[in-house]
């Protein structure tokens, strides 16, 4: 009697086990399907699965660039619509960016070899700027246009990066850039330093060729 | 028979309670990682000085594996130097550091290109004047860190030391 009082207790402890568990997986599927919707809306490194470099997946490719107007470096504002009809290199760096400094040269070499074929950089930087104090801001821009003098950028640097963040899919690490073909679709994004090849690459892909 | 039951059971049992336990140390490692800093702040938590005089206070960091920050005296202007900042008011003045050389670091696709940088870890020696009495200092780490192909925007990370002045 008290044998079959303690296996029918270890049953029912069984049973209710299991179903805690099978509320703990449904709860786990939840939070997992939650973690993946997150990381749609910003972008992510993917292992190669060959062990190669990862690869940076964002979700805005396939998908209109998002619309933007930001300032450049004389206090114009600067849209992506304005540039419809052309490939668009999304260049987002800072001066504080090192490996920027590296992919900048090769940038503006190929914006100079394919400027003529209807392909242009937009320069975003994400360097945080204070616009609440006057002095400061005039400062940090300068720091911005001394920067972009140095590595002889000829094409047009944006300012206030950071409040594109969002929209981008997330600009925790630098350098980014997005790849916008002539009907204004991302058609590639990269994160970090790569190769000259590499944007040459993605510069062909946003030209369709 | 019913003590095999019973053993088969408690197995079963123990399965299942190490199957959840899994699933929920999986979900919550994917979230915890991306938050965490590029520098830790390793050592002294308390250290006890000569009140009024001159101390040298020697603190310890360490630099996130695979990544690296400018040292204090970074070779390009535009690169942001790492800083140590003592608060107002605390009664703890920092009256100079001494930041340790940098080593010299270079991305696989520009060799020729040296930076000067902190990696694993590092000391920086605190020269200070402690009032009497015990005194949690929150200073200031300002750094800049990258890795071998990107780079992350500029942090400050707390340095808490308990300075006893006697």
């Amino acid at each position: 009697m008290k044998r079959n009082t303690i296996v029918l207790g270890v049953v029912l402890f069984i049973l209710a086990t299991f179903a805690w568990a099978g509320w703990a997986n449904f709860e786990f599927r939840q939070q997992a399907a939650q973690l993946r919707l997150a990381s749609a809306e910003r972008g992510m490194l993917v292992a190669d699965p060959q062990g190669g470099p990862p690869e940076y997946v964002s979700p805005l490719v396939g998908k209109p660039a998002p619309a933007f107007a930001l300032e450049d470096l004389s206090g114009a504002k600067v849209s992506l619509a304005s540039y419809k009809g052309k490939a668009v290199l999304i260049n987002f760096w800072a001066t504080w960016c090192a490996p920027c400094k590296i992919e900048t040269p090769w940038i503006v070499e190929l914006r100079n070899q394919y400027g003529a074929q209807g392909f242009e950089v937009l320069g975003i930087s994400a360097d945080d700027l204070d616009r609440g104090d006057a002095k400061k801001f005039g400062e940090e821009k300068d720091e911005i246009a001394q920067s972009a003098t140095k590595m002889h950028i000829p094409y047009p640097v944006l300012i206030d990066g950071a409040t594109l963040s969002d929209a981008y899919g997330g600009l925790d690490e630098l350098p980014m850039s997005f790849y916008v073909d002539r009907n204004g679709v991302v058609v590639a994004a990269q994160m970090g330093l790569t190769s000259k090849s590499e944007i040459e690459g993605n510069i062909k892909k946003a030209m369709g060729m | 028979m019913a003590a095999w039951g019973l053993r088969i059971a408690v197995v079963a049992a123990g399965l299942a309670l190490g199957a959840v336990c899994a699933q929920e140390q999986a979900v919550r490692g994917q979230g915890s990682s991306a938050k965490a800093g590029a520098v830790e702040f390793l050592y002294p938590e308390q250290v006890t000085v000569e009140a009024g005089k001159p101390a040298v206070v020697k603190l310890h960091f360490r630099v996130a594996e695979g990544m690296h920050i400018n040292s204090h005296a970074p070779k390009d202007e535009f690169l942001i130097p790492t800083t140590l900042e003592f608060p107002d008011g605390t009664g703890v003045k920092l009256e100079r550091a001494e930041y340790p050389v940098g080593g010299e670091f270079a991305f696989a696709n520009d060799p020729g290109s040296k930076l000067s940088v902190y990696m694993h870890e590092f000391e920086i020696e605190a020269h200070i004047r402690a009032e009497k009495g015990n005194h949690l200092v929150e200073a200031k780490l300002h750094y800049q860190a990258c890795n071998n192909t990107q780079c992350l925007p500029p942090r400050t990370a707390t340095v808490a030391v308990d300075v006893i002045g006697k």
